[in-house]
C-alpha cells in the first residue's frame, strides 16, 4: 500500500531546492550572529535573558503566531489585505507543516533529509484510502489551494491595489521581481507537480481534478521529472533572492519580535536591533499611503525607501529621507511590523557632523550662580528698559558669555526663587506651568491657560515667563543628543527646585520631551488637556456646551506619540458638539508644521497642510481644535474656518 | 449706444480714472462698495514725505465729480460678455452696458492677528498702522496712552512667506518712517524703535525723511526680525528681537507697538477674475498683459486696470496710472467705434 517509489531517497531535481535551502539557512545563520555580535554587552544580557523567561516565551511565540503568519494587523486594515497575506503566510506554513508531519507519520527515518518532507508525494507512494491517507491528502490540497488564492489576490493586487486598500504600492528592485515571480510559481508548479501523483496514488479535491484536467500532460510519465524539476527550480530561485530581497523579512521577524520583547531601543541606524529592524521590512508599502509627504505623487521619501537606503548605505539620499520627515510617526503606527521608523530616523541624524554646534553648559554655571542673590537682578530689571538679555538658550549662546554670565544666571533662578515664595501659598498640589517656546509665540494659549487656572482656583506659578530654557525637543529631533540633554538636565533644576508637584505642559512637543526624556520623581507631568478634563471631571472647572460644532485634531506627539486621545476628546464635548474627522486618532494627518521636519520645503509643508485641513473639514465643523500650539498657527494661516485652541473652546464656554 | 464706462473701486485711482473719462466725454459709472469714496486715501492722516494731508489731496479729488454716476454700497454681482461689450449688473438692481471696465480694487491690509506671536488683539498696546492713521485722525484709541517707549515693526505679512505674502508692500518702509517722526512730534520724550528688515527707500525725499528720523527725531533704528512679543505683570510689552548688526539677541519693554501691515489683493479679486476671465497672480493681484510697456493693459480686450489693483503703488503712482487708464480707455473705444 505504502512504499518508497525512488530507491535511496534521492533524485537529482531535488539540488536545486537543496541547495538554496542550505544557502537562506547559512546566510541567516550569519546575520544572526552578525546582528548579535552588534548589540552591545548589555543589549546581549537582556536579550538571552528574556528568551528565559517562561512570560517572554509564552509572548513572543504568540506574537510570531499572530504577526507573522496571521498579519492580525493587516486584517485590521483591510480584511483583503489581511487574507491575502495570511493565506499565503499561513497555508504555506501549514504545507510544510504537514509535509513533515506525513514524513514523521510514514517514514520517520527519513526526516533528517531536509527535502524530503518538500518532496514527500514525489519520493512516497501513500494510499489515499486509509482515513489517515486521505485526511492528509485532503489538509495538503485544502492549504494549497488556501496559498493559491492568497496568489491569485496578490495578481490582482498588481493591477488594482486600491481594491485591497492601498492606493500606492511599493516600486520593487530588479530582484524583488525574480523573487515575486518565483513565489508565485511555486504553487501552480507544485500542483502540477503533484497532479502527477494523483493519477499514480490518489490525490484529493485540488490534485484529482488538475491530473485530468491536463491528461494528455500528465499521461506522459516523462513529463513527471520535469515538473518536479520545474517546482524544485521555482524554490530554488525563490531562496537564493531572498536574502537581497523584501522576503528576507520572513526569517528576520522572528528574530526581530524577541528582540523587541526584550526591551531593545535603536541605538545606531544600521547596527543590531536597528538591522534586525531594517530586513524585517516587508516592503508592503502600507507607509506610503500613511506618509503625509506623499500626497500629489508617489512619496520616495516613505519609510520603505529609508530602510532601502539604509540597507544600501546610500550616504546621501539616506540622509536626504531622514532630514525631511516631519516625525509625525503615522508610518510606523500602521506598519504591520511596527518598525521604529522615527527612531531609526533620529539614529542616522544623531550620526551627522555639525560645524558648529550649541554648547549649553553655561547654563549649569547660571544656575549655581543665581542661588546666591537674586536681588541684583531685581535692581537691573527695575532700572532698564532695554536689556540685551537671552531668553532664548539658542541665541545666548552667540553671545558672548563672559561677562554677562552673572546677571542672566540670576534672571533665570529668580523663577526659581520666586516660586519657592509662592509654595508657601499653594494647597496640595502645586502646579508649575511651563508654556514652551511655540506658546510663547501663540500669546492666546498662554492667555486662555492663565484664565482656566483662575477660574477654577488653582494656585500655580510659571516656570518660563519672561526667561525661559527650550524643553530641548528640537535639538532632540535633530539629533543633537548632547545638547539636548544639557537643557534637561537644566530644566530638571528648576523644575525640581521650585517643589512643584504637577508640571503643566501646554503644547505637545514639549509634553512629549518631558514625558519620555525627563526623569522627573514625584512630579507629574500633565498635558493640559489631562489637566483641565480632570478639573472639569472633578467639578473645579465649570463649562457650558455650547452649540457649535468642533472638530479636533490630534497632533502628532500628543496622540500617536503619548497616547492622548480621549481626554480633550471628553472635555470638547461638554463644552460643544464634536464631529468627527475623516482621519482621526492614531491615523490623524499632520498640520504639517512639524518640528521634526529638517528639510521639508515651505512649499511642500503648504500642500501638507492643505490636505489635513480638507481632511478635518469634511464633517462641516465650525471650528478646528487643535491642542498644540504649532498645529494652531499652521493651519490658522490657511484654515477658511476658525482654528482654535483647545483652552480657548474652554474659556469661550466657561460657566 | 452710450459712452458708459464702468471703474470697479472709489479709491484714488477709481476717482481720478473716472473724472479724466469725464473729461474725455464718456459718463463714467464708479462703483465703490463702501459707504463713501476715496478707500484708504480717505482714512489716512498725511501722506509722505511732504506730509501732505490725505484729507487735502482726497478733496481736490472729489471736487468735480459732475457727470460721474456714483454707486456707494454697491458691488458687482455679474459680468456677463457680449459679442463685443459687456453687462455689469450691480446689487443696487441697476446694470449697464459697457465696452470698457476698468479695474481699480486696489489692496486691502494684512490681517496682523494673523502673526499671532506679535499679539494683535491679544495685548492691549499693540495697534497697526491703520489704527495709528486714524488716532492721528482724532479718533480716540485707548491702547494709546503717554506710551514712553514705542516701537514699530516693519514687514508686518509682507515679504513672509509663511503668512502667504512674498512680496514687499512698497510703502510701509516709508509709511514706518514718517509715522515715528509724527509720534515722536506727539510724545517727544519717548523712545521709539524701528525693527526693520532693510529699509527701502526708493523715492525722491524718502531718503532725506529717514535720515531726518535719525537725526532730528532719535529715532533708534534697529536691524533684525521681532521674534515674540508678551506682556509683564504691569500690562508692559516685553519685545524680543535679533539684532543682527549687533549680532546680539535684544529684549524690550515698551509701551506700544505699532504693526506695519502690509499690502495684499483683496478677496474680492478672486470673484472677479472668474467673472472677467482675468486670472490674478500668485499674490492675487491682477497682471497687466505687459506690465513694463502698458501696465493698464489685460489680456482681455475692454478690460483694464489701474493703481493697486496690480500691486503695492505710492499715491502718486496710484493717480498717475488712473490716468493714463483713461488715455487707454479712451484710444481703444475710438479704435473698436462706439
Amino acid at each position: 500500500m505504502m512504499h518508497e517509489r525512488v530507491f535511496g531517497s534521492f533524485d537529482l531535481f531535488v539540488l536545486p531546492f537543496l541547495v538554496g535551502m542550505v544557502f537562506v539557512l547559512l546566510f541567516c545563520l550569519f546575520g544572526l550572529l552578525r546582528i548579535l555580535y552588534q548589540l552591545s554587552r548589555e543589549e546581549r544580557l537582556k536579550f538571552y535573558a528574556s528568551l528565559l523567561n517562561p512570560a517572554n516565551i509564552i509572548k513572543n511565540l504568540k506574537d510570531i503566531f499572530f504577526d507573522c503568519l496571521i498579519h492580525v494587523k493587516l486584517w485590521r486594515r483591510n480584511p483583503l489585505l489581511g487574507y491575502m497575506h495570511s493565506s499565503i503566510a499561513f497555508g504555506w506554513f501549514m504545507l510544510i507543516v504537514l509535509g513533515h508531519l506525513e514524513t514523521w507519520f510514514y517514514i520517520p527515518e527519513r526526516m533528517e533529509l531536509i527535502y524530503y518532507p518538500i518532496f514527500f508525494r514525489y519520493f512516497m507512494q501513500v494510499s489515499g484510502t486509509t482515513v489517515g491517507g486521505a485526511l492528509f491528502f485532503f489538509l495538503m490540497d485544502f492549504f494549497l489551494l488556501v496559498v493559491l488564492s492568497g496568489i491569485g489576490l496578490a495578481v490582482f493586487k498588481r493591477f488594482r491595489s486600491r481594491a485591497l486598500g492601498m492606493k500606492r504600492t511599493t516600486r520593487l528592485t530588479l530582484l524583488d521581481y525574480v523573487a515575486l515571480y518565483s513565489l508565485w510559481l511555486i504553487f501552480p508548479l507544485r500542483w502540477i507537480a503533484e497532479g502527477f501523483t494523483a493519477g499514480v496514488a490518489g490525490g484529493s479535491f485540488m490534485t484529482v481534478p488538475i491530473n485530468m484536467l491536463l491528461s494528455s500532460f500528465m499521461k506522459n510519465p516523462e513529463n513527471i521529472t520535469i515538473a518536479w524539476w520545474a517546482y524544485s527550480m521555482a524554490l530554488s530561485i525563490f531562496m537564493f533572492s531572498l536574502p537581497f530581497t523584501r522576503y528576507m523579512h520572513i526569517p528576520t521577524e522572528i528574530l526581530l519580535i524577541p528582540m523587541r520583547n526584550a526591551g531593545l531601543k535603536v541605538r545606531r541606524h544600521n547596527k543590531g536591533y536597528a538591522l534586525a529592524q531594517l530586513y524585517s521590512c516587508p516592503s508592503c508599502g502600507v507607509c506610503i499611503d500613511a506618509c503625509p509627504m506623499g500626497l500629489h505623487r508617489r512619496s520616495a521619501d516613505a519609510t520603505v525607501y529609508m530602510v532601502r537606503q539604509f540597507k544600501r548605505a546610500n550616504q546621501a539620499r539616506s540622509l536626504e529621507i531622514a532630514e525631511k520627515c516631519l516625525m509625525c510617526q503615522k508610518c510606523s503606527s500602521l506598519c504591520p511590523i511596527s518598525i521604529d521608523a522615527t527612531e531609526l530616523r533620529l539614529a542616522f541624524r544623531s550620526r551627522q557632523k555639525y560645524n558648529i554646534l550649541p554648547d549649553f553648559q553655561y547654563l549649569k554655571r547660571y544656575l549655581a550662580l543665581s542661588a546666591e542673590d537674586d536681588s541684583a537682578y531685581a535692581q537691573a530689571q527695575n532700572g532698564q528698559t532695554e536689556e540685551n538679555s537671552s531668553g532664548n538658550p539658542v541665541m545666548a549662546v552667540v553671545s558672548s558669555i563672559g561677562s554677562k554670565v552673572k546677571s542672566i544666571g540670576q534672571k533665570i533662578m529668580s523663577l526659581g526663587s520666586s516660586s519657592k515664595e509662592q509654595q508657601e501659598n499653594i494647597g496640595s498640589e502645586k502646579v508649575l506651568y511651563y508654556a514652551g517656546c511655540m506658546t510663547s509665540l501663540t500669546p492666546v494659549v498662554r492667555e486662555s491657560v492663565e484664565k482656566l487656572l483662575k477660574a477654577s482656583g488653582v494656585e500655580w506659578s510659571n516656570m518660563d515667563s519672561g526667561r525661559s530654557i527650550c524643553c530641548g525637543r528640537p535639538l532632540f529631533l535633530s539629533g543633537k543628543m548632547e545638547q539636548a540633554r544639557q537643557l534637561v538636565e537644566a530644566n530638571s533644576e528648576i523644575i525640581h527646585n521650585s517643589g512643584a508637584s504637577i508640571l503643566l505642559v501646554s503644547c505637545a512637543i514639549c509634553y512629549r520631551m518631558f514625558k519620555e526624556k525627563y526623569s522627573l520623581e514625584g512630579v507629574r507631568v500633565m498635558h493640559y488637556t489631562e489637566y483641565f478634563n480632570e478639573l472639569i471631571k472633578e467639578g473645579r472647572l465649570k463649562v457650558k456646551r455650547s452649540a457649535l460644532k468642533y472638530v479636533y485634531h490630534d497632533p502628532c506627539d500628543l496622540g500617536r506619540g503619548c497616547g492622548i486621545y480621549e481626554e480633550p476628546r471628553e472635555a470638547i464635548e461638554r463644552a460643544g458638539h464634536l464631529v468627527k474627522a475623516g482621519k482621526e486618532r492614531k491615523e490623524s494627518i499632520c498640520c504639517g508644521g512639524s518640528v521634526g521636519s529638517l528639510a521639508l520645503s515651505y512649499e511642500e509643508r503648504v500642500h501638507i497642510t492643505e490636505h489635513s485641513l480638507e481632511n478635518l473639514t469634511v464633517n462641516a465643523p465650525d471650528c478646528i481644535v487643535t491642542a498644540c500650539p504649532l498645529c494652531l498657527t499652521t493651519y490658522a494661516k490657511q484654515s477658511e474656518i476658525k482654528v482654535e485652541d483647545f483652552a480657548q473652546v474652554l474659556v469661550e464656554n466657561l460657566k | 449706444m452710450t459712452k458708459n464706462v464702468v471703474v470697479i473701486g472709489g479709491g484714488a485711482s477709481g476717482i481720478e480714472a473716472s473724472r479724466r473719462l469725464r473729461d474725455l466725454g464718456y459718463s463714467p459709472v464708479l462703483v465703490e462698495k463702501e459707504d463713501h469714496l476715496g478707500g484708504h486715501l480717505a482714512s489716512w492722516n498725511r501722506l509722505f514725505p511732504q506730509m501732505i494731508p490725505a484729507k487735502d489731496i482726497l478733496k481736490s479729488l472729489t471736487s468735480d465729480m459732475k457727470g460721474i454716476e456714483v454707486f456707494l454700497n454697491t458691488e458687482v454681482i455679474s459680468i456677463n460678455r457680449l459679442k463685443d461689450s459687456y453687462v455689469v449688473k450691480f446689487s443696487n438692481g441697476l446694470s449697464a452696458q459697457v465696452k470698457a471696465i476698468l479695474i481699480t480694487t486696489g489692496f486691502t491690509l494684512f490681517p496682523a492677528q494673523k502673526k499671532q506671536e506679535y499679539g494683535y488683539g491679544i495685548y492691549d498696546r499693540v495697534i497697526t498702522n491703520a489704527d495709528l492713521e486714524a488716532w492721528f485722525n482724532g479718533n480716540k484709541d485707548k491702547r494709546v496712552t503717554d506710551p514712553q517707549v514705542i516701537g514699530f515693526v516693519h514687514c508686518v505679512g509682507s515679504r513672509d512667506e509663511k503668512a502667504g505674502n512674498r512680496q514687499c508692500s512698497k510703502v510701509c518702509c516709508a509709511t514706518a518712517v514718517k509715522q515715528a517722526i509724527e509720534i515722536k512730534e506727539k510724545f517727544p520724550d519717548a523712545v521709539v524703535y524701528c525693527f526693520y528688515m532693510d529699509l527701502r527707500m526708493f523715492g525722491r525725499g524718502y531718503e532725506d525723511m529717514y535720515l531726518k528720523a535719525q537725526k532730528d527725531y532719535g529715532i533708534r533704528f534697529l536691524r533684525g526680525r521681532v521674534s515674540e512679543v508678551s506682556e509683564d505683570i504691569n500690562g508692559r510689552l516685553v519685545v524680543k528681537a535679533d539684532d543682527t548688526l549687533l549680532g546680539k539677541p535684544v529684549k524690550i519693554s515698551m509701551d506700544l507697538l505699532v504693526l506695519m501691515s502690509g499690502m495684499i489683493a483683496p478677496e474680492s479679486n478672486m470673484e472677479l477674475s472668474k467673472m472677467l476671465k482675468v486670472l490674478p497672480g500668485e499674490d492675487g493681484f491682477f497682471s497687466p498683459a505687459n506690465a513694463i510697456s502698458n501696465p493698464t493693459l489685460s489680456n482681455r480686450d475692454g478690460v483694464f486696470f489701474a493703481g493697486a489693483a496690480t500691486g503695492p503703488k505710492t499715491m502718486p503712482e496710484t493717480l498717475s496710472e488712473g490716468r493714463a487708464a483713461a488715455l487707454e480707455i479712451d484710444s481703444y473705444l475710438k479704435r473698436v467705434g462706439d
